[in-house]
């Protein structure tokens, strides 16, 4: 124990000096790497040649060497076996010869490759279950994600056979790449800590799984989701409903009408049936001579814990999960997780379709241990076996205490630790692509690309990939607040998607071109705004707006522009705008007001003169009233101005009333009018200098891509820190060369000045420093305290005693 | 100065001065302006006695009339919708003739020879009210504001009860809610102090206020209920009532219940009756319910009906319109007359159109509505039987009831005559009782006449709940087709309305063409 904890600390000293001094560490050690492997290459890649030739390998990737790793740094248990794992290989040796000996028609089992150390170990001792400190890695799907994500993988060295070497997940982990046997046993590493019933598996699977080829699979992102139908509750008539008027169509027509339909449709069904199926063929891959032989390692969740409701295998490379009846899954030889080791004695004729995960029933799975928690046969007519179970468990303690011949032995890997910043690249070097059919989708890790791209889906036209239909670029952190950039190749639309806190409110901005006056719509978070805005649509004639949650209840405006006015300067919609030639305008309706008075729409004809008005409709009405102004500046036959006359305003009234005849009224409520068409105007001038406005926005946000900070990032934060710091530093220094050349001319109040800088700034400066240094010295401090709680902690003595 | 009188001529005079200025004001001549449509009179320095001829100005928002010689307020009886109104400097000795008001906010009586704050109740709304420089001189009046709970700025300076020391603090507490008084802001510092000083008697006043009330809100919440059983016909049937009732006017029975045994006979009576009468109550309210809910169902039938044939309606109007339109502005375009003529006659055959689906759509509504309306009227009218008839068996379970009492008591009656006779009766009796001993025949008729009275009593009751139940069952039938009726009517005027303005709309354009 003693000796391990030096260890760690050691580990953790280095990692810091090393933190500190160069950052850029792995990147050198992968460099370092691959210069090692190039000398091997000749050969390794005359073996693969001869095996592979003729699969195409789409991920390159040396494989792991016990050459390339430094043994020395490794722990002892490690190096060395402990008297329990010798007893453990003795126990699988005699079940080995055993099982050979009973089947001698099956291929030898895979118990106990090789480690780093060339030290054999025990399949199940390989697995160290544990618990993730991220909350993000608390589930199967993002557990599996992040194993497919952060590993490269490495194709098996002989795709026949199980590898003779299987490595400890936290030397995977370091050097980020391993085959899939090294990708499930991390991964079931993870699922046990976090509470799965999760099992590596071995066996045989198709050529696309074992070579983690996805081209043939739909991305999963361009998969639509599917449409929920609806099914609308039919409410039962009421009492008193009223009877619909009598049909007087003929039935028979309309039965000949829908037969004529339905054949139409079953022919047209027939049609594209046929074509899928065409398709279908012509995608289908070339058949695979080695069919059924490739070894593949899979990851099995059983159901029961953590409310999974089915049992499940979950492909480590590319983090997929599928049924246990999925016919990418071609046999098993056998199971383990970290407690046990089991042997498929199942037929595997019709690939794993019809196999039973009952790992109680001696018959299906021949256990290598005896007396671990799982040993139960479920029997069929068991409908209570929960409940069974856990009555079992208590009365089969001492019985198995008794039986019980040997215990697995604790897992011999150390920890598994995923640094923070090596679990938020993701990606070995942060970047990922994954090809799969008729799409190509890459990924980076957050803050790799200055523009904030994390990842971009591209969809072909064909297979082969050569013809662009769209791209969709994810981003994140982003000062503009953009989502998500959707690029329409053969339409040419562009459409950028916005979370809140865009200085505009932008919501979504779709756009063929950036200039102005063009096809466009702007969609904000009208809580946001100010007018209530939810869209503006532009075209190259028209602009139209829609607002909610108005006071004056305006919902909708629409305005038509004229040609522009030629004028020598520069056109814009700034200097010259564009004559309007129409405004309409819709109000939902106000409740306060009565329906005759509560206007519903105007339209002002800016050229004519002219303005309408439509009123809401009242409850129980069918008709609304109407009002048109018509404004004509005449003169009468005595030369004075005709200020309105009756066939100046046309009106029609629901209920006529006897105000709205008089000529006053009217006048006044044409003057209103005027000054509102004025504003109305005013407000559409300064639509479009919005537009203007944020057209310029986005170009410069373009331009910037600024990434936000969040506080809560100590990593970046320590950076911006030690940067102050040296901004700090220069600054004096410069100050004081300053000083030292006009030291001669200064006076004394000068000087006085200078110095109290000077002062303030060591202060400062100081102040950094030492909070730089504390962060340093407490670090280690606070991990020591820890373990020391954890040394101490009577609960844990228990898993001491392991150690000891 | 003769004193001015409030004719037509000085009205008119005051509202053509106070009109529309410039443009509208030269259309407001060449029309004239209705007293009905004045917003705002200005009358001051008239030198006017009386307030009169002000019944016309029904919507008069805001009236001054300040700095005249008036003596009583009157004449603004029809002034409902006024908010403002300014009696300041005029010779007011008692606030009158404000209850119509109900709308005024803005009260100002200032230098009037008012002595007392009252007649202002229905004055709900009331935020200003000035009475500077009057005549109050009791400190109390101010308790009688309480009641305005808007009321914001008052002013009371120079009235006799501002020269008391404790004026400014009286009101500030017995008045929480005011902001000005007599002009200046009340600070919370004078507001506070006020509280302290007054407390105890606020405080008294204050539960005093909340027990009225809270006696004010018990007896509405009493009323209400009653309201509930009466519209179900089994009011005061939750009780003693009817039984109590029977021995109001009963004299004999009264009496006779002084023999032996019947005391205890009337009390196990009674206890059998009241619980009859709950029996009715009860299901009373069940039937009310069940009614209430046909009639429920019923309207939401109806109005979903009526509102789908409206949308329908309004669809095909839109449809039209839309159409109209483009067709209207193609005939101003058109130069050919021809061309122009024809279009217009398919105008007018489109318009035809539409008011012959209209009218259908009307047709079809006022069938489904008539046919539905049938059912329902029969299924009212089987429960209202229902109900008639299952009181009825309750009722008879009374009569019954009644019966066997009016035997026993008989017979018990007949005893004490023999006893009585006999001379062995050993309880000794009340005169009146003993004067119905007489002989048997008298004795007969006493028990008989209570009888009759108390039949005639659950007879009474019981035709009372048939008679009302039966005429709101007729009544709700009669509304419901003449509501549609009313409905139909209007749908097919509006129709008649629209297509007539659409045709001479269409006949205008006719013309101004052919002048053109």
């Amino acid at each position: 124990m003693e000796v391990l904890r030096e260890k760690v600390e050691e580990e953790e000293e280095a990692e810091r000096e090393e933190g500190v001094e160069r950052p850029s560490r792995p990147e050198k050690m992968t460099k370092l790497l691959r210069k090692e492997a190039t000398t091997l290459t000749p050969e390794m890649l005359r073996d693969m040649e001869q095996k592979l030739s003729e699969i195409k390998v789409p991920v390159p990737g040396e494989p792991l060497t016990s050459d390339t790793i430094d043994i020395a740094k490794l722990p002892l248990s490690y190096r060395i076996n402990t008297p329990k794992e010798e007893q453990l290989l003795q126990v699988a040796d005699n079940f080995s010869r055993q099982y050979s000996h009973l089947c001698p028609d099956r291929v030898p089992l895979l118990l106990y490759p090789l480690n780093e150390c060339e030290v054999p170990k025990f399949l199940s001792t390989t697995i160290r279950p544990t618990l993730m400190p991220y909350p993000e890695l608390y589930n199967w799907d993002s557990c599996a994600q992040f194993v497919s994500d952060f590993l490269t993988m490495v194709p098996l060295p002989d795709p026949l056979k199980p590898p003779t070497y299987l490595y400890s997940s936290t030397t995977v982990l370091k050097y980020q790449k391993g085959n899939c046997f090294d990708f499930s046993t991390l991964l079931c590493s993870m699922l046990i800590g976090s509470g799965y019933d999760a099992y590596c598996v071995s066996g045989y699977a198709s050529q696309d799984l074992c070579l983690m080829d996805l081209t043939r699979e739909v991305c999963p992102l361009t998969m639509k989701a599917k449409e929920v139908v609806h099914e609308e509750e039919r409410v039962p008539p009421k009492k008193y409903a009223i009877k619909p008027p009598r049909d007087l169509i003929s039935r028979f027509e309309k039965e000949q009408e829908t037969k004529r339909q339905e054949e139409i449709k079953i022919a047209e069904e027939k049609r594209l049936r046929e074509e899928e199926e065409r398709i279908m063929e012509a995608e289908k891959a070339p058949p695979d001579p080695l069919h059924g032989l490739r070894v593949h390692c899979w990851v099995l969740v059983l159901s029961g814990k953590r409310e999974v409701p089915e049992s499940f295998f979950i492909d480590p490379l590319t983090a997929r999960s599928y049924s246990t009846q999925d016919g990418h899954f071609l046999g098993i030889e056998s199971l383990w997780n970290h407690k046990n080791y089991w042997v498929n004695m199942q037929d595997c004729w019709n690939g794993c379709k019809d196999l039973v995960f009952d790992l109680g029933d001696p018959v299906r799975w021949e256990y290598l241990l005896l007396g671990t928690d799982k040993p139960h046969l479920l029997t069929t007519d068991d409908d209570d076996d929960g409940v069974n179970d856990d009555d079992d468990d208590v009365e089969n303690l001492g019985k198995e205490d008794e039986e019980k011949s040997f215990d697995m032995p604790y897992s011999w890997v150390e920890q598994i630790e995923i640094s923070p910043e090596a679990f938020e690249t993701l990606c070995p070097n942060g970047k990922k692509v994954i090809q799969y059919k008729r799409a190509k989708l890459e990924k980076w890790a957050p803050y790799l690309n200055s523009n904030g791209l994390v990842c971009r889906l591209t969809t072909y036209e064909d297979l082969e990939c050569t013809n662009v239909l769209e791209i969709k670029e994810w981003y994140q952190n982003r000062e503009d607040m953009l989502e998500l950039k959707h690029m329409n190749k053969t339409t040419g639309l562009n459409i950028d998607y916005f979370k809140p806190g865009h200085p505009q409110a932008l919501r979504v901005h779709s756009y063929k071109s950036m200039l102005p006056e063009n096809d466009r719509a702007m969609e904000f978070y009208e809580s946001a705004r100010v007018d209530g805005l939810i869209k503006r649509e532009e075209t190259p004639k028209t602009m139209t707006e829609f607002f909610r949650g108005r006071p004056d209840f305006l919902s909708y405006r629409h305005i038509d522009f004229g040609p522009r006015v030629k004028k020598l300067t520069l056109n814009s919609a700034e200097s010259n705008p564009r004559p309007m030639v129409k405004i309409t305008e819709r109000f939902r309706r106000n409740p306060a007001k009565p329906a005759d008075e509560d206007v519903a729409e105007r339209v002002f004809l800016i050229v004519e003169e002219r303005i309408q008005l439509r009123y809401h409709c009242r409850d129980d009405h069918i008709t609304a009233s109407k009002r048109e102004f018509l404004r004509r500046t005449e003169v009468d036959s005595k030369g004075n101005k005709i200020i309105m006359t009756p066939d100046m305003c046309i009106s029609f009234e629901v209920e006529p009333m006897e105000h709205t005849k008089k000529l006053l009224y009217q006048y006044e409520a044409m003057m209103k009018l005027k000054n509102e068409e004025k504003l109305s105007r005013h407000q559409a001038w300064e639509s479009e200098l919005e537009v203007l406005e944020i057209l310029k926005l986005r170009e410069e946000e373009e331009e910037g891509h600024m990434l936000t900070i969040s506080i809560y990032d100590t990593k970046r934060n320590e950076k911006s820190k030690e940067y102050r710091e040296a901004m700090e530093t220069q600054e004096l220094q410069k100050k004081q060369q300053w000083y030292q050349e006009n030291q001669v001319t200064l006076t004394p109040e000068d000087e006085d000045l200078y110095l109290s800088y000077c002062s303030q700034a060591m202060f400062r400066i100081r102040i950094l420093e030492q909070r730089l240094n504390r962060h340093k010295e407490m670090a280690p401090l606070k991990y020591l305290a820890l373990e020391e709680k954890l040394y101490k902690d009577p609960r844990l003595v228990e898993l001491l005693k392991v150690f000891a | 100065m003769e004193p001015r009188v409030m004719d037509d001529d000085l009205l008119k005079l005051a509202v053509a001065e106070q009109g529309p200025r410039e443009e509208a004001g030269q259309l407001a001549k060449q029309e004239g302006i209705l007293f009905k449509d004045v917003l705002s009179l200005q009358l001051d320095f008239q030198n006017i006695l009386r307030i009169d001829n002000l019944w016309q100005f029904e919507n008069l928002r805001k009236l001054q009339l300040d700095n005249n010689i008036i003596e009583r307020i009157e004449g603004l009886e029809n002034l409902t919708h006024l908010v403002w109104l300014d009696l300041s400097f005029n010779n007011i000795e008692t606030i009158e003739g404000l209850d119509t008001l109900v709308n005024l906010e803005d009260l100002s009586l200032f230098n009037n020879r008012i002595s007392k704050i009252n007649s202002l109740d229905a004055l709900a709304k009331l935020q200003v009210l000035s009475l500077g420089n009057n005549q109050i001189f009791n400190m109390m009046n101010v308790i009688y504001l309480r009641r305005f709970k808007d009321l914001r700025t008052l002013s009371l300076s120079g009235n006799p009860i501002s020269e008391a020391e404790d004026y400014k603090m009286f009101v500030c507490a017995y008045l929480p809610d005011l902001v000005y008084l007599d002009f200046r802001r009340i600070d919370d510092l004078t507001r506070e102090l006020a509280e302290v000083k007054h407390q105890y008697t606020i405080d008294e006043l204050k539960h005093r206020e909340d027990l009225t009330q809270a006696q004010r809100e018990e007896a509405q919440a009493r009323r209400e209920e009653l309201e509930e059983h009466k519209a179900a016909f089994i009011e005061h049937l939750d009780g003693s009532f009817l039984f109590d009732s029977m021995y109001a006017e009963d004299v004999e029975g009264n009496k006779l219940s002084y023999l032996p045994g019947v005391g205890e006979l009337l009390e196990a009576y009674k206890d059998k009756f009241v619980i009859i009468c709950l029996n009715i109550f009860e299901y009373g309210l069940k039937q009310q319910e069940k009614r209430k809910m046909e009639i429920d169902t019923f309207n939401e039938c109806i109005q979903e009906a009526i509102q789908e044939n409206q949308e329908q309606g309004k669809r095909k109007i839109a449809e039209f319109e839309e159409k109209h339109l483009l067709n209207l502005s193609a005939i101003r375009d058109e130069p050919e007359m021809p061309v122009i003529e024809m279009k217009i006659v398919e105008c007018g055959e489109d318009i035809t159109q539409l008011f012959n689906t209209l009218m259908t759509l009307e047709m079809q509504l006022v069938e489904q509505l008539e046919e539905t309306i049938n059912i329902f009227e029969r299924n009212i009218i089987d429960l209202v039987g229902l109900f008639i008839e299952n009181v009825q068996s309750l009722m008879a379970q009374c009569r019954d009831l009644e019966s066997h009492h009016h035997e026993k008591l008989l017979e018990i009656s007949i005893n004490t005559l023999e006893k009585i006779v006999k001379g062995e009766l050993d309880e000794d009796l009340p005169d009146d009782v003993r004067a119905l001993f007489v002989d048997k025949d008298t004795i007969v008729n006493a028990v008989g006449a209570s009888h009759d009275i108390h039949l005639l009593k659950i007879d009474n009751r019981e035709d009372e709940l048939i008679t009302r139940v039966n005429s709101w069952c007729t009544h709700l039938v009669d509304k419901i087709h003449t509501d549609e009726i009313m409905r139909n009517r209007k749908r097919v005027k509006e129709i008649n309305q629209y297509i007539d303005h659409m045709q001479n709309e269409l006949d205008n354009l006719e013309f101004g063409d052919i002048l053109d």
